[in-house]
């Protein structure tokens, strides 16, 4: 297959595809995903949910090519992830990832750290830095750009974790719990954020919460239960 | 942010820990560019001890462990001069003895004949004169050390002698020293009839190497000196240093490549997460590896900066001790900074090489989950 970024399908064609994936851990005792069959469409907003240890953050994961399943295929915009070759390529311009922990580098800037995906993705240096201004603002943080991350609130790191999924303008976002540490007010700006990307941007989102809040937001709910979906609607 | 600017942040999280390491790598660099700088200085001492007052070379007894322990009979001296291609051979004794506050004073013997043909060059008063035993010319040096200026006398391994003149030229271990009546140094040393080294002059356009064979074959057990290169024949101790500074620097490097790998080591354990989080957003492996090398090489880089200077201090402060100051002057050619970088270099991807496999190996997803 083609090693170029994938081509965001139209609205409503299938984004995301699971066809029978299964996923093991503690050689094959723990069944994380159990023959999953799922679809995501292009530009929808798709909440996971599930109680703890249901697969959530394993089937993330999976899309972002972080893990590869034991069996079955997972399928982004019609390419087989697990025979895709350049999965750094992949992760770098075609997924971007909030996770639960913002995963900031704490040595660098807010604005260094919205950078760090750009890096080695034919951008300069000045372009690099324009870039990463830009998203600052989009998520409310360009005042705070030189500050690092030690010295911001949690609901200002995970804007930055925002803006750092957003750098190379991935087709899809993918979200881990990305409230799970943060107060009410700071949560709902978060998601805020998030859904204004959905809307306004068409991207495709899938959140992972144990939140009904979160949820809500949603326009469709997939409930996992010991590693199979029982209910997509 | 610079690809570089990253590695110099990485290194300064842990600025006690990165300066530390950056201390025990400087420090065997500035033990491989001392030994350097000192053995560079000893062999410059040999070249010009090989050459003394002008001469093309110089013979000695073959396989002496120290040239002080050479004999060559005196006899001898007759059947080198007498080689084609030879204009002049002077017969020299070297007597180390302790004079002063410097143990290796250079008590030269030599005819007041060959002394004249040869003459260093006179600051004050005259040479030795023939039928005169007790005289002396001493080199500026040992003059200053020993607080002494012509017509006054010194005592000198167990000899009296009378100052007659104060030489300027020459080498440092030769104005550390002094000259004076073969047969009175030959009486001090309990050496008769034999000389250390025999100096020798080439007639115009004669060649050095063809000569050198023909003194060599046709005398026996003598061996012709014409550089430090040659100077392993006549004095073990040169074999001694090079085979000390090759195996000091063979330690710098293991210690230094220890000191590394341990500081590359828990760097990356504590930063498993954020390399996950870089493999997350899309970096390579080989992009993290690049980063960890370079870590590891710039602080070496940094250490050998600092570790040259160091030992260029320390070089320069074991040649200001009395004990080694009449003979060594310290030599700085550029091949002992270039080692000095190379070692740096070394011990820096040695430090790396396990952490970075280590990196490597990482899938994003198990640096992520690291606690």
């Amino acid at each position: 297959m083609s090693e170029s970024p994938i081509v965001t399908p139209g609205p409503g064609e299938v984004m995301v595809a699971f066809r029978g994936v299964t996923k093991t851990f503690e050689e094959g005792r723990l069944r994380a995903l159990d023959a999953v069959d799922l679809e995501i469409a292009a530009g929808e907003f798709v909440a996971i949910m599930g109680p703890s240890g249901c697969g959530k953050s394993t089937l993330l994961n999976l899309i972002a090519a972080l893990d590869r399943p034991d069996e079955g295929a997972c399928v982004v915009a019609g390419h087989d992830l697990t025979r895709h070759r350049d999965l750094n390529h992949y992760r770098a311009r075609d997924v971007g990832l909030v996770f639960q922990l913002d995963n900031l580098l704490p040595s660098l800037s807010a604005l260094e750290n919205v950078e760090v995906p750009m890096v080695g993705q034919g951008r300069g240096r000045r372009a690099r830095q324009a870039r990463a201004a830009e998203l600052l603002d989009f998520v409310g943080m360009g005042a705070r750009a030189h500050v690092r991350p030690p010295q911001l609130s949690g609901g200002e790191r995970q804007r930055v974790a925002i803006a750092r999924a957003l750098a190379n303008d991935p087709p899809l976002v993918l979200a881990d719990e990305p409230t799970g540490r943060l107060d009410s007010a700071s949560s709902g700006r978060v998601m805020d954020l998030l859904q204004s990307l959905q809307r306004e941007r068409g991207t495709t989102l899938v959140v992972v919460s144990h939140d009904p809040k979160v949820a809500a937001r949603a326009g469709r709910i997939v409930h996992l239960l010991d590693g199979r979906v029982v209910d997509a609607a | 942010m610079t690809f570089l600017g990253l590695v110099a942040r990485n290194l300064a999280r842990h600025r006690s820990r990165s300066a530390l390491t950056l201390l025990g790598i400087s420090l065997g660099i500035t033990t491989v560019v001392a030994l350097g700088v000192i053995t560079a200085g000893l062999e410059e001492t040999a070249n010009a001890m090989t050459r003394a007052g002008g001469a093309d070379f110089m013979v000695a007894q073959e396989g002496s462990a120290d040239l002080s322990f050479s004999r060559v009979p005196e006899e001898t001296i007759a059947d080198i001069a007498a080689q084609p291609g030879v204009a002049s051979a002077r017969g020299i004794f070297l007597h180390i003895v302790k004079v002063g506050s410097n143990p290796f004073f250079m008590l030269m013997g030599e005819t007041p004949a060959d002394l004249a043909i040869q003459a260093p060059d006179l600051a004050s008063g005259r040479l030795l004169r023939p039928g005169a035993p007790n005289e002396i010319v001493l080199g500026s040096k040992a003059a200053s050390d020993l607080g002494v200026g012509v017509g006054e006398d010194v005592e000198i391994a167990e000899g009296r002698f009378r100052v007659v003149g104060i030489f300027s030229g020459g080498g440092t271990w030769e104005r550390a020293g002094g000259y004076a009546p073969l047969a009175r140094v030959q009486d001090l040393a309990r050496s008769e009839g034999a000389v250390t080294i025999v100096y020798v002059n080439l007639e115009p356009g004669a060649d050095p190497v063809d000569t050198a064979r023909a003194i060599e074959t046709a005398i026996p057990d003598v061996v012709v000196v014409t550089g430090s290169g040659d100077y392993a024949q006549v004095d073990q101790g040169f074999t001694f240093l090079d085979a000390a500074n090759r195996a000091i620097s063979f330690l710098a490097v293991l210690i230094g490549g220890i000191g590394v790998t341990n500081t590359m080591v828990m760097s990356i354990f504590e930063r498993t997460r954020e390399i996950g989080v870089l493999r997350a957003v899309g970096w390579s492996g080989p992009r993290v590896v690049r980063v960890i090398i370079t870590e590891s090489v710039l602080l070496c880089i940094l250490a050998a900066a600092v570790g040259s200077g160091l030992g260029v201090l320390a070089a320069i402060g074991v040649t200001r001790v009395p004990a080694v100051a009449g003979f060594l002057v310290p030599a700085y050619p550029i091949d002992i900074f270039v080692r000095a970088v190379i070692v740096a270099l070394v011990v820096g991807l040695v430090g790396a090489t396990y952490p970075a496999v280590r990196a490597a190996r990482l899938t994003p997803m198990d640096a992520l989950r690291y606690e």
